[in-house]
């Protein structure tokens, strides 16, 4: 079964950047979110970290810690696992 | 795109930033002082404190009309001759971010009153009447290198013989609006700019200022002996990571610089991964030549910083003595950095870089007439 946060972080994904033709389910856990498969680029990154930072709390200081917490859907699950308000992560 | 044959002088140039004009920006970059300050990003609405320079006395907040005009208004009258924007005179205003804070604030009050100064044509259309300039006025915005397109279009204009003369005006004056552009983009934040410095976290400055260049093919003791321009047209907000683009535009001006001495003023945000780009490229273009940033002061003057950049390197050869790089501490990425200022009278040329979102890259060739 796929862990909660995963599945939530690809539904946000394909509804914040409206990628056409993509299921969520399809988006691997650890390719790379931009300059990836996705060919997500800089300003996709920054609606989906607007979007990340209303919904789960976090507060991303940095372009170097938003490409590090962006490298991987797996990568932003732990992410906001270890920075995220726990009150708002899918149980 | 380069042009390396231009004879137009530089009659005369001046800016403003928020450590005054360019003498006095000069002198204070010399003893290393720093205009950039903690200021909430969002003005009186708050928002993490963010680095800015703001001219003395201004918020960041929008007025209406803008607060900015007043300093527009002193940096005009600074310029010798009359008749601007007349046949055989035209005026190329540049710039960023015009009024465009007004829409903002427009946005969040409803005050239509902000919204006259909102737009790049209507903002400079109140420029002219306010300034008495007449109707030969262009508007050329392209991020941060519309300094150096107006100076390009510029010097076009004198060696077609389209201009006796030219007047180049940027100005760019921070809003809640730019401010918070950046902030979302994450590359302003708490930090302060270290250009050029080995950091594990970039972070720019951003600063109001504001300058202008008249352009001339009979006087002036400066010369642009080339200019170039190029867009790699990779992504909006980075660039190709083989450094390819600023090697296109740098080889631009490498040219008409070859057998000179060089010192190097480069963009340095403040940034990383264009930092080091930059001074790879600068490296590879001008062997040798140290490398200089001034933004960890002033903090990035965005689509004017061409032009304030170029007061300030003309006033640093007019003394003998060039600022080193502002900002940060600790190992620079390139040994050609130069953190401590230097005396500048055996060099015989300066080369000035911008660089901007969309992948564009603009240069010149500062020398003696």
């Amino acid at each position: 079964m796929a862990d909660p946060l995963t599945a939530r972080l690809k539904q946000l994904i394909v509804e914040t950047l409206r990628l056409e033709g993509i299921k969520p389910e399809e988006i691997p856990d650890g390719e790379p979110l931009v300059g990836g498969g996705l060919s997500l680029d800089s300003i996709d990154a920054l609606e989906l970290v607007v979007r990340l930072e209303k919904e789960f709390g976090i507060k991303i200081a940095s372009s170097e810690e938003a490409r590090s917490a962006l490298a991987s859907v797996s990568a932003l699950a732990a992410y906001i696992r270890e920075r995220g308000d726990p009150s708002r992560l899918p149980t | 795109m380069a042009d390396s044959a231009a004879p137009v002088k530089v009659a005369e140039c001046g800016c403003i930033t928020a450590l005054g004009d360019a003498g006095a920006t000069h002198a204070a970059l010399l003893r290393g002082e720093c205009a950039l300050r903690p200021v909430p990003v969002l003005g009186r609405d708050g928002g993490q404190a963010v680095p800015l320079a703001l001219l003395p006395g201004r918020l960041l907040d929008e007025a209406a009309p803008p607060d900015w005009l007043e300093a527009v208004r002193r940096l005009h009258a600074a310029i010798p001759g009359a008749d601007w924007g007349s046949p055989g005179r035209p005026v190329f205003v540049t710039g960023s971010n015009f009024g465009v804070g007004g829409l903002y604030a427009l946005r969040r009050t409803g005050d239509a009153s902000f919204a006259v100064w909102g737009a790049p044509a209507a903002c400079t259309e109140r420029l002219r009447a306010l300034l008495g300039w007449g109707p030969d006025v262009s508007v050329i915005s392209h991020a941060c290198v519309s300094a150096h397109l107006g100076l390009l279009l510029a010097t076009r204009a004198v060696e077609a013989g389209l201009a006796e003369e030219a007047l180049v005006f940027s100005f760019d004056f921070l809003s809640p609006f730019v401010a918070g552009g950046f902030h979302a983009l994450k590359i302003l934040n708490s930090g302060f700019p270290s250009p050029y410095r080995l950091c594990d976290s970039g972070a720019i400055g951003l600063g109001d200022g504001a300058a202008f260049a008249v352009l001339s093919r009979e006087r002036g003791a400066w010369a642009l002996a080339g200019q170039s321009v190029y867009n790699e047209m990779h992504q909006f907000t980075s660039n190709r990571g083989d450094g390819s683009g600023f090697d296109r535009c740098l080889e631009g001006v490498a040219a008409a610089a070859r057998g000179r001495r060089i010192w190097f003023k480069g963009h340095g945000t403040g940034t990383l991964d264009a930092g080091q780009l930059e001074v790879s490229a600068a490296g590879r273009a001008f062997p040798g030549a140290p490398v200089v940033g001034w933004k960890g002061s002033l903090g990035h003057t965005l689509g004017s910083c061409g032009l304030v950049e170029l007061a300030i390197a003309i006033e640093s050869v007019r003394a003998g003595r060039t600022p080193g790089t502002i900002g940060g501490a600790g190992p620079t990425m390139a040994a050609s950095v130069a953190t401590e200022s230097f005396e500048n009278g055996a060099f015989d040329g300066v080369v000035c870089a911008s660089n901007a979102f969309g992948g564009a890259h603009a240069a010149f060739l500062l020398c003696h007439a």
